[in-house]
């Protein structure tokens, strides 16, 4: 809410100045792990910047300090020259906006335009006013199309709603699928024009999101190991330890072609309600064959997690039919509980069902139920660190204490140690860095060669031809295509552009 | 535009009941409510049923719906007809449950036609006389409504968690009483884990946008009491009355 002149003034002073920041969460042990270590950099008003960081790079913390939420234990953090914490809480919340990660917990209200009044309702303006604000703020970010990114547009309006000239994005595009995110960029690339400061933390590389980024901040454990701007920042990716989006695809089918059909889907069609006029799957039709990896890919809501729970009868067959190994697959009793053994389902965020106050007694879980005991259910244990990689020493930790990527890896650890045949995994990758989305992909290169069939939902293209046998495509709950990813490469090319128009 | 978003127990239909006040509609259903916790004949019940389907009736919401919300209130009231049945007679079992039955889903009712933020309100302004005394009107209203807003997401949550469970052979419907409350904590644990990090993070969302508590906050559209809402009191206190002599 400074004015023009103001700014003009202010002229060698940048929008926001980082200085030395240090941070520990551990208050008492000041020193022993920091979150953040001597932090300092600057952002002119106008500028976009990246904040670009691997899981636990501190890269969160450091947008609350940024944002005023939280006050470093070391160092300032300064807003046109002044310290943060002497703002004004309402003078603060209207130059610096935020948006995070997920949609769900930032949308206050049950109603579009009641939410995005929110901030306009906190700064005490009259209702006349506020409305104004919230319509300017519809617009801006082009309300009026309905998509799946709808929610985070709401999140975004209710920021600008507030009148800032700087919005920090946390993630904020790292939960939509590849069209919702080509949706926020556009309208972060027109506020970008008309003058917004823009700070993004990310962990996605895009070439087009980052078309109009100025400068490029990387973190790494707290330390800021490089900076510099875009162009430069993409002839070093590599070597910081990014994977580069538009690499050659490469195929890499399994050692040994099987024609063992696992599962045969036959006509398989089901509803939530009895009384719904939608089916949430319609007529599929479709083989998995043993010892191969195959990636079911499709937009939010097109019915892959749906398909994947009637594997392993968390959903009843209501039309149609499931053949596994020949049989009709177990729907009630005791065979079910063999059946959950034998086709191990990975549910999306699996680090969000961890319980156990050590990994060890996670990892006994699904063996121990499925009848495990003495020094086999050890084994298994052992079997499902093994799995994942993780060492010995992990067993006796809290999973709670753990970093996000190694909660995921315990969590598909919990659910190998009962020794599956068949592995089911909803979005294996999401919201993990390229570091362990490569141990993970290897993982299951691995367990497929040891003759595992692997079912992974992606809606990761790239990921679904580089690294499975087959591909299963759906939309709007029916099947559209299935084959190898060379069969496909070009169809899907066709039928979504979208997905390709990076490389 | 302003279209609902898919959260919360909300199903705006336009309604008159929807246009009310949040003030009107707590004030009518405080008088219905302890109108109907005193009925002691089958006759009042009965009239109280007419009326809840009057009510539904105008509010446009499907009954389907509204047996979906209530049916985590079903197994309350299973245990309480249980619960009566053991201590008492099978008739004073049924109607002590029939009674919670329709003050349960005059409860819903409210919910379900009041936007979270906008019952917040209603329920800060008649609140509001307490906080001379120390009592934290505004953050309460908002508590509730902010916990209103998210109950169905935590419905999600939690059977997304059971079915992740399962899914690694958790036997939830087996075994004896003690049995079957030790095999839940592997969904109790990890649902107070997701609320406390919901929690945390709407509360830093809140804060990022400015508010601050209640005082200085303004409405994009203040509450206005209009004649229908004095109407809608009024009716509820002639029916509370009329039904109460019978």
């Amino acid at each position: 809410m400074l004015n023009e002149k103001q700014t003009n003034r202010n002229n060698d002073i940048p929008f926001l100045e980082v200085k030395s920041i240090s941070f520990s969460y551990d208050a008492i042990n000041t020193g022993r792990t920091l979150t953040l270590k001597d932090v300092s950099f600057f952002v002119n008003k106008g500028e976009r910047i990246a904040i670009l960081g691997h899981n636990g790079s501190g890269k969160s913390t450091l947008v609350k300090i940024l944002g005023g939420l939280v006050e470093p234990d070391k160092g300032e953090c300064l807003v046109n020259g002044v310290k943060i914490q002497d703002l004004d809480f309402h003078e603060l919340r209207g130059t610096i906006g935020m948006v995070f990660q997920d949609p769900e917990n930032q949308i206050v209200a049950a109603m579009v335009e009641d939410d995005v009044a929110f901030a306009p309702e906190n700064q005490g303006l009259p209702s006349n006013e506020i409305q104004e604000r919230v319509d300017n703020a519809l617009r801006r970010v082009n309300m009026s199309h309905k998509q799946d990114s709808s929610v985070q547009r709401i999140a975004l309006a209710g920021a600008l709603a507030a009148k800032v000239d700087c919005l920090i994005l946390d993630e904020a595009t790292s939960m939509l699928d590849t069209q919702g995110r080509k949706d926020i960029e556009k309208v972060l690339r027109e506020i970008h024009a008309e003058g917004m400061t823009i700070i993004q933390v990310t962990h996605i590389l895009e070439r087009e999101s980052f078309s109009d980024i100025q400068r490029v901040i990387v973190l790494s454990q707290g330390e800021i190991i490089w900076h510099g701007t875009n162009k430069e920042f993409w002839d070093k990716a590599e070597d910081l330890g990014f994977d580069l989006p538009d690499k050659e695809i490469t195929t890499n089918p399994a050692p040994v072609p099987s024609s063992n059909v696992k599962f045969k889907i036959d006509n398989l069609s089901f509803k939530y309600n009895p009384d719904d006029i939608n089916y949430a799957l319609r007529n599929i039709d479709a083989n998995i064959y043993a010892g191969q990896w195959l990636s079911i890919i499709g937009k939010t809501g097109s019915g892959k997690s749906t398909l994947v729970q009637h594997l392993n009868a968390l959903y009843k067959i209501q039309e149609g039919n499931i053949y596994f190994d020949g049989q009709e697959l177990a729907q009630k009793g005791e065979e079910v509980h063999t059946l959950r053994q034998r086709v191990g389902l990975v549910f999306q965020h699996p680090e969000d069902q961890l319980f156990s106050p050590t990994v060890r007694e996670e990892l006994a879980f699904a063996p121990k139920n499925a009848g495990f005991s003495g020094s086999e259910l050890d084994e298994a244990i052992l079997y499902g660190l093994e799995c994942v990689g993780l060492d010995k020493i992990f067993l006796e930790r809290n999973p709670i204490a753990l970093s996000g990527g190694e909660r995921r890896l315990v969590a598909i650890a919990s659910v190998l140690s009962a020794k599956p045949e068949c592995i089911v995994l909803d979005e294996p990758l999401a919201g993990l860095d390229a570091s362990y989305e490569r141990i993970i992909l290897a993982m299951l290169g691995r367990l497929r060669d040891e003759g595992k069939t692997i079912i992974t939902i992606t809606h990761d293209l790239r990921v679904a031809l580089k690294f499975s046998d087959r591909i299963l495509f759906l939309m709007d709950s029916k099947k559209v295509k299935e084959g190898t990813p060379d069969e496909l490469i070009n169809k899907l090319r066709t039928i979504y552009p979208d997905w390709f128009s990076d490389s | 535009m302003n279209s609902l978003i898919n959260f919360g127990q909300y199903i705006p239909t336009g309604s008159v009941i929807h246009k009310l006040d949040p003030r009107a509609k707590l004030f009518a259903f405080l008088i219905i409510i302890t109108s109907i916790f005193p009925a002691k004949n089958l006759l009042q019940v009965s009239l109280w049923i007419a009326v809840l389907i009057s009510l539904v009736y105008v509010t446009k919401i499907s009954w389907r719906i509204i047996l979906r919300v209530a049916r985590p209130v079903f197994f309350l009231i299973a245990f309480t007809c249980l619960f009566n049945i053991f201590y008492g007679e099978l008739y004073r079992a049924l109607f002590t449950s029939l009674r919670l039955f329709v003050l349960m889903i005059f409860a819903i009712m409210l919910p379900l036609t009041t936007a979270p933020l906008e019952l917040s309100d209603g329920l800060d302004t008649l609140l509001r006389p307490l906080s001379a005394i120390g009592f934290p009107a505004h953050e309460s209203s908002m508590m509730i409504g902010m916990a209103l807003r998210f109950i169905p997401l935590l419905m999600q949550e939690t059977d997304k968690i059971i079915r992740a469970q399962i899914s690694r052979g958790a036997r939830l419907d087996q075994g004896n009483l003690f049995q079957r409350v030790k095999a839940f904590f592997p969904v109790l644990i990890p649902l107070f884990i997701i609320i406390f990090r919901r929690a945390d993070e709407i509360a830093t969302a809140m804060e990022a946008r400015g508010y601050d508590g209640g005082d200085g906050r303004t409405r994009r559209k203040p509450l206005i009491w209009k004649f229908t809402d004095t109407l809608a009191i009024l009716i509820a206190i002639i029916l509370a009355g009329v039904i109460f002599m019978l």
